[in-house]
């Protein structure tokens, strides 16, 4: 369907430094996501991976490096691209918290989360994150504020597919989640990915996640620490015993 | 049954007025944390200029309104350009907004005065032509206020409800973090923002001036108090709710003449009962009509 080529890099953070004024957090971070990949970066607390999305938009502030988009040998420099055009660009971003608009009915979270770009159509959208998320039809009128915690990031997540992303920036997909849902939340991260969409995220949840990915990143201190295909890293003695914890 | 008659209709125009100069206050707090303490002037500045294209200069009324209307947005976005875009990007507090703003109308009330003069005016309109409606007269300004007032409010209300960009505003009043980085063109929600409080403002100043006939260069600030009235009773930064809550206190106002209530009060007070209805609302249902409790406003 998509003429994938898993060697091309469609997205990459080169050397980023950067963090909240004169606080330091990132000291050189190197991510480099394939196209039709799955990327996961975990790491301890505070190690600076939400910063690395909130550097990209311009949460965080960047001192020095640059983030590369390559969409078939288009490349965009993404640093110096306006927060609200990435969508339209092919960027999609799931923050960690605050992640809907919970004044708004669903359907309008969903609606405004759409872009008119290459002939998009908000209702063929629309109708297909539907058919992805039944619970979100049902609900379709009531305000998003009354979503239940598992329901509020299936929704966050909608809204960002509706901008039809070639990438997806996830913080924490899987936080808070119940047990249960966090397997159905992976199993819907492979199909998204199947369908074209490539993914990179932050997850605590840091077995699981490198399970589906392809490749995966230890960041320690604003560092890349190590780094390694993602189902060769939950079996490496050594990044287990420091990053990933006992079983 | 008549005089209940009359004041509810009076009620109903005066609440029409109150709710399109509310739903613009209302819109510029919730979108830009801004209480547009100038709001009154831009009445005022809409009725005179209004009044200068169509009786000084003879123009066409209906023009005269539609000049008006742009030139409250050309005015409020020009503001925007040369001072509220700056002391958002150094951080003003909500407090030094809200002193900027005053500062604004204290500016506004002398320019309109040197534009236009200090004298009384009225539209080129007949304001004594009256209708009899079940006892009650009504006068033919309000009845036209009364219908293009409500025509006004039902299309602001389709526009927020359903006009894409009316839905970006009530998101990004919602979560602004989330809207700038989820595709919602914030310098667009910003510029409609500031269009639509001039024009209401605009608009609202020549309603104000028919209904009450004839106007002087206070009109306005007279009414400020009111209109934040009607913002609170309707939830702060709700827009709907500023729509309803003009409408409602607007009927209050006239209905307390009514002798049922306390024997009536004088129509002088009016403001305070406005003031009365604001401290009440305050007191015992903080969070307006609309809103649910620990909600951000
Ligand atoms: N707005 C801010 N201002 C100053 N420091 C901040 C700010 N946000 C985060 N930090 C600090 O930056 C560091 C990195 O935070 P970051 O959120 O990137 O960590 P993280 O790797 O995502 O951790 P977690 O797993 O807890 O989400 C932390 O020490 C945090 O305290
Ligand atoms: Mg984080």
């Amino acid at each position: 369907m998509i003429n994938s080529n898993s060697d091309q890099v469609l997205f990459s953070v080169n050397d980023l430094q950067g963090g909240y004024g004169d606080i330091q957090i990132l000291n050189g971070v190197t991510i480099k996501v394939p196209d039709q990949s799955i990327v996961t970066i975990v790491g301890p607390n505070g190690a600076g991976k939400s910063t690395i999305l909130k550097a990209i938009y311009k949460i965080a502030d960047v001192t020095s490096g640059s983030v590369t988009l390559n969409k078939n040998g288009v490349i965009t420099n993404v640093l110096a691209t306006k927060p609200h055009n990435l969508s339209s660009i092919g960027v999609g971003y799931v923050p960690q918290i605050e992640n809907i608009f919970p004044a708004l009915s669903i359907e309008e979270n969903l609606e405004v989360g759409f872009v008119n770009f290459e002939n998009n159509n908000l209702e063929t959208i629309k109708d297909d994150i539907y058919q992805r998320y039944p619970d979100l039809k049902i609900k379709a009128k009531d305000r998003a504020g009354t979503l239940s915690g598992g329901q509020r990031q299936m929704l966050a997540m909608a809204r960002a597919l509706m901008s039809s992303p070639r990438i997806l920036l996830l913080d924490e997909p899987s936080a808070g989640l119940a047990p249960a849902l966090v397997d159905q939340l992976f199993e819907e991260l492979v199909k998204i990915n199947k369908s074209g969409v490539t993914i990179l995220m932050v997850e605590q949840n840091a077995r699981r996640a490198l399970a589906i990915s392809d490749y995966g990143y230890v960041l320690d201190m604003g560092k890349n620490r190590h780094e390694g295909a993602g189902a060769s890293m939950v079996d490496d003695p050594e990044i287990v015993g420091i990053y990933l914890g006992k079983k | 049954m008549s005089d209940l008659i009359q004041y509810t209709f009076n009620g109903l125009v005066v609440g029409s007025i109150f709710a399109i100069a509310a739903v613009g206050i209302s819109l510029l707090y919730s979108v830009l944390r801004l209480v547009n303490f100038a709001a009154g002037d831009f009445l005022t500045l809409g009725a005179f200029l209004t009044y200068f294209l169509s009786v000084t200069l003879e123009l066409n009324f209906f023009f005269s309104i539609v000049v008006s209307m742009l030139a409250g947005m050309g005015i409020s976005w020009f503001l925007e350009l040369v001072l509220w875009r700056n002391l958002r990007r150094n951080k003003a507090g909500t407090l030094a907004l809200f002193l900027v703003a005053t500062g604004v109308a204290l500016m506004l009330r002398p320019i309109i005065q040197f534009l236009f003069g200090t004298e009384t005016r009225k539209f080129n309109i007949d304001i004594l032509k009256t209708y009899d409606f079940l006892g009650a007269r009504i006068a033919h300004t309000q009845l036209l206020v009364l219908i293009f007032a409500s025509a006004s409010i039902l299309v602001i209300a389709l526009f927020i409800s359903k006009a894409r960009i009316g839905k970006d505003m009530r998101a990004y009043a919602n979560n602004p973090g989330l809207a700038a980085v989820s595709g919602i063109n914030v310098d667009r929600v910003v510029l409609a923002t500031w269009l639509i409080s001039g024009a209401l403002g605009s608009l609202a100043g020549v309603f104000q001036g028919l209904v009450q006939g004839q106007f002087n260069n206070s009109m306005g600030e007279s009414l400020l108090l009111s209109f934040f009235a009607a913002v609170v009773l309707g939830t702060i930064g709700d827009a709907y709710g500023a729509l309803v809550g003009g409408l409602l206190l607007g009927l209050f106002m006239e209905l307390s003449q009514l002798s049922f209530f306390f024997g009536g009060v004088p129509s002088n007070y009016k403001p305070v009962v406005a003031f009365a209805t604001l401290v009440l609302v305050l007191l015992f249902k903080p969070e307006g009509i609309f809103g649910y409790r620990g909600r951000k406003v």
